[in-house]
């Protein structure tokens, strides 16, 4: 057998190989990957490069030692998915470098961190100051996540003790001008709603690229002319709109009215609606 | 403007209040939203109940403006 047919054979099988070892090694990123890891995938491809192309190595050692260098690897990772003194091992743990907003010098040096290198990959979390840091941890992979301190938080709706409604996954009903059932069934809508929906926007199905649906049943389209310019759903402000307007109303009618009997049904009406305003409020915004 | 077709003017705006929310409730998926839209139909509802009387009192009150 000429070698340059021998190589050919080598290489298709080998690639073949690499990509069945890729699978095996899950879903991970580059980036995820420790040290260790990432040393080991280049060894697997030494292996498998030194394997295609010297014909002097029998196949057969070359892939008894890429199965040495798979097999034991994904074994230690599923032992290391039972044990977590074997994972501690194996992967390693994050090192805490901050701790109640107290950088701890020593775990830097065990690291090997400058404060420069602390500094940057504080900045990449945007944070600029120290200070403001109340807790950091370098993850096995090296990335580093910080906890800002509370005030230095991000404010979110707990926080300011306001009420939001919940959200669900919205469901995109149509992609490229065509209905997707599926989805539209998962919105428990129909078909003909869809169709009753677009009337009302005065666009054609054959026009829209995207559609999605809410939780609450509005639905939201991006048509493939971008000079035409579709309604937004208006319902919700629309109703609390009207709300407000019926509160004002009440308390105005109050306000006119010369009959004590009329003033007082009109105030407590006013007061009443104006709760449920109040209590609505997070679910239509 | 009399009192009275204010008054009815309010009504109707509520009206459509009340019918808004209960599409609005019908068309949610999630449960707690619904129960938010209900209980402020419920409440709806009550205003407007008590608006009707005063919208059948003023009529009596005005019968020149009664259509």
């Amino acid at each position: 057998m000429p070698g340059w047919i021998e190589i050919i054979i080598r290489s298709t099988i080998l690639l073949l190989i690499l990509f069945l070892l890729s699978k095996g090694f899950g879903k991970k990123k580059l980036s995820q990957l420790t040290v260790f890891q990432y040393m080991l995938m280049i060894v697997i491809g030494g292996i498998i490069a030194l394997s295609a192309i010297s014909s002097d190595i029998p196949v057969s050692y070359g892939g008894l030692a890429l199965a040495v260098w798979f097999i034991i690897p994904v074994a230690a990772e599923f032992i290391a998915l039972k044990s977590k003194r074997f994972r501690d091992v194996t992967k390693g743990k994050g090192t805490v470098l901050i701790q109640n907003g107290k950088i701890m010098d020593d775990n830097l040096k065990k690291e090997r961190i400058t404060t420069d290198d602390l500094l940057g990959s504080l900045r990449s979390n945007n944070i600029f100051n120290a200070a403001d840091v109340e807790f950091a941890v370098i993850e096995p992979n090296g990335d580093v996540n910080v906890l800002p301190k509370k005030e230095q938080q991000p404010v979110t709706p707990k926080m300011l003790g306001t009420k939001v409604s919940p959200s669900k996954e919205p469901q995109t009903v149509i992609m490229d001008g065509k209905m997707l059932l599926e989805p539209l069934a998962n919105a428990s809508l129909n078909p003909n709603w869809l169709e009753t929906e677009l009337e009302k926007m005065n666009v054609s199905i054959e026009n829209v690229f995207l559609g999605q649906v809410d939780s609450d049943g509005q639905l939201t389209v991006d048509l493939f002319d971008d000079q035409l310019s579709v309604p937004t759903p208006a319902e919700k402000p629309l109703l609390l709109a009207t709300l407000k307007k019926c509160q004002a109303d009440l308390e105005m009618f109050a306000l006119e009215t010369e009959n004590e009997e009329a003033k007082a049904l009109y105030q407590k009406n006013s007061e009443r609606l104006q709760k449920g305003i109040d209590k609505i409020t997070p679910y239509l915004n | 403007m009399t009192v009275s077709s204010q008054v009815k003017g309010c009504y109707a705006s509520l009206k459509n209040a009340d019918a808004t929310l209960e599409t609005l409730a019908a068309k949610t998926q999630d449960q707690e939203t619904e129960k938010a839209f209900r209980e402020a139909r419920n409440t709806v509802r009550t205003v407007k109940q008590d608006l009707e009387q005063q919208v059948i009192f003023l009529t009596r009150e005005e019968p020149q403006y009664k259509s």
